[in-house]
């Protein structure tokens, strides 16, 4: 069996080089929370870990022209502490107050929590609904892709392995009036979700939403925009009966991709009644 | 897994170290295993229970979750920087006072986790604490204690300064 090296570049360039050789060999480590379990498990066997923690060129969350850029490298803790979010993209904010424990938060990274394609990782819900792009780098330049087409299954990453997300460029949402992230487990805190979700809304005087974005994630393979829930609500007054008949819609497009199991006599209620619950405070009467 | 050699400088618990060691090797078996500093715990070695935590620049964390080779250049804290046997921290001493260890093995995380909180937020509420120490688990006390020994500790200190 080849040796284990563990790589920490000086430079963005140094790490492009290094995965322009032995991508394919290697694991990138931004914070380790995931690839450590990895490796103790044996699931993760890379000839190289590239650390990528230290380069500034993965960190900062700054408004900038195209939206709100997210470094890659930002941990989950400064996520949680960040004014910039709480007023840009409060969803992503609130996801990290129920992310892992103040320990994982501490070190884990957004762009970790992407990268390793868990179909219940709870920055990507939030993610989605701002219609995020990943800015990728390698030594073939930078490119940018959906978050939400990142994963192509449960923990595959369709990114080729010489490529290094650098930030995450968040939509901005004009006037939006409302945003929610919500998430179900088996208890409070240090939980992996079963359900989890995001939402963002404008709400006119008058009642009427005319914008809403949504996004469900860990129910199916990958987390992705719900359009049928999104034009059942968008354009329209969200009274109890439409967000009832929302959540039943939900409930039903999700069980389409993931067809019945034994767990769905569960998530079926459990789902109509997350997005009930989420979507209560613009109800209209 | 065969793995080539690391070598790191690092601060630990106020000393300059250095240390050399396998690619592979996490912080938490570099400290119990290569450091012989058995005070920092292994439960379940995936992240989960907390009773590996230190303090990495200020802030805790789970060394099972980290490789040594990341504490390179860091400030490193374990429980054997706390105190002694013969000068416990207050933080222990509050432990001691309020009945907040049984079987003792969750004690070292749940004092990192606790001392990383009060270096920050002197007088934290209750729900503050527990957020803390969300992340680290016990089996015996039913946390009561704990939280009593916390508030007491915290307590203390406000009143000492």
């Amino acid at each position: 069996m080849s040796r284990l090296h563990y790589i920490r570049p000086e430079t963005l360039a140094e790490a492009l080089d290094h995965l322009d050789r032995h991508g394919s060999r290697n694991r990138i480590l931004a914070g380790g929370t995931d690839l450590v379990v990895d490796l103790r498990n044996g699931d993760a066997r890379p000839e190289f870990i590239l650390d990528v923690s230290r380069l500034h060129e993965l960190k900062g969350i700054d408004v900038t022209p195209e939206g709100v850029s997210v470094g890659a490298g930002v941990t989950l803790s400064e996520i949680q502490s960040s004014d910039v979010l709480e007023r840009h993209a409060p969803a992503l904010r609130k996801c990290s107050f129920t992310f892992a424990s103040r320990q994982v938060r501490n070190v884990a990274t957004i762009g970790g929590n992407v990268a390793h394609c868990s179909p219940c990782g709870d920055t990507v819900p939030p993610l989605v609904i701002h219609e995020a792009r990943a800015v990728l780098a390698s030594r073939r330049g930078l490119r940018e892709v959906l978050v939400e087409d990142i994963a192509s299954g449960p923990y595959a990453c369709s990114l080729p392995p010489d490529e290094l997300i650098l930030r995450f460029i968040l939509k901005p949402a004009a006037d939006v009036t409302f945003a929610d992230f919500q998430k179900i487990g088996r208890r409070r805190e240090l939980v992996i979700a079963r359900i989890n979700a995001a939402a963002m809304a404008r709400q006119e005087p008058d009642g009427r939403l005319s914008f809403f974005r949504f996004s469900l994630g860990s129910c199916t393979p990958t987390p992705h925009r719900m359009p049928e829930v999104e034009s059942c609500l968008d354009g329209r007054v969200p009274t109890a009966e439409l967000v009832w008949e929302a959540g039943r819609l939900l409930a039903e497009r999700t069980i389409a991709i993931t067809g019945r199991r034994p767990s769905t006599i569960y998530k079926e209620a459990a789902i109509h009644g997350l997005l009930v619950r989420m979507l209560h405070p613009l109800v209209t009467s | 897994m065969d793995a080539s050699s690391v070598r790191i400088r690092f601060t630990l618990n106020g000393q300059p170290r250095s240390a050399e060691f396998p690619a592979d090797t996490t912080a938490l078996k570099l400290i119990r295993d290569v450091l012989k500093l058995k005070g920092t715990k292994e439960g379940c070695g995936i992240g989960e229970c907390g009773a590996c935590t230190v303090i990495v620049d200020g802030k805790a964390v789970n060394s099972c979750l980290m490789l040594a080779a990341q504490l390179d250049g860091r400030t490193v804290q374990t429980i054997e920087g706390l105190g002694s046997p013969e000068a416990l921290h207050p933080l222990q001493e509050a432990f001691v006072k309020e009945h907040a260890v049984q079987c003792g093995f969750c004690t070292p995380g749940l004092l990192m986790s606790t001392k990383a909180l009060l270096d920050i937020n002197p007088a934290p509420t209750r729900a503050e604490i527990s957020k803390a120490i969300a992340g680290n688990l016990c089996r015996c006390t039913g946390y009561r204690h704990i939280f009593a020994s916390i508030e007491d500790a915290a307590h203390t200190r406000k009143e000492q300064t």
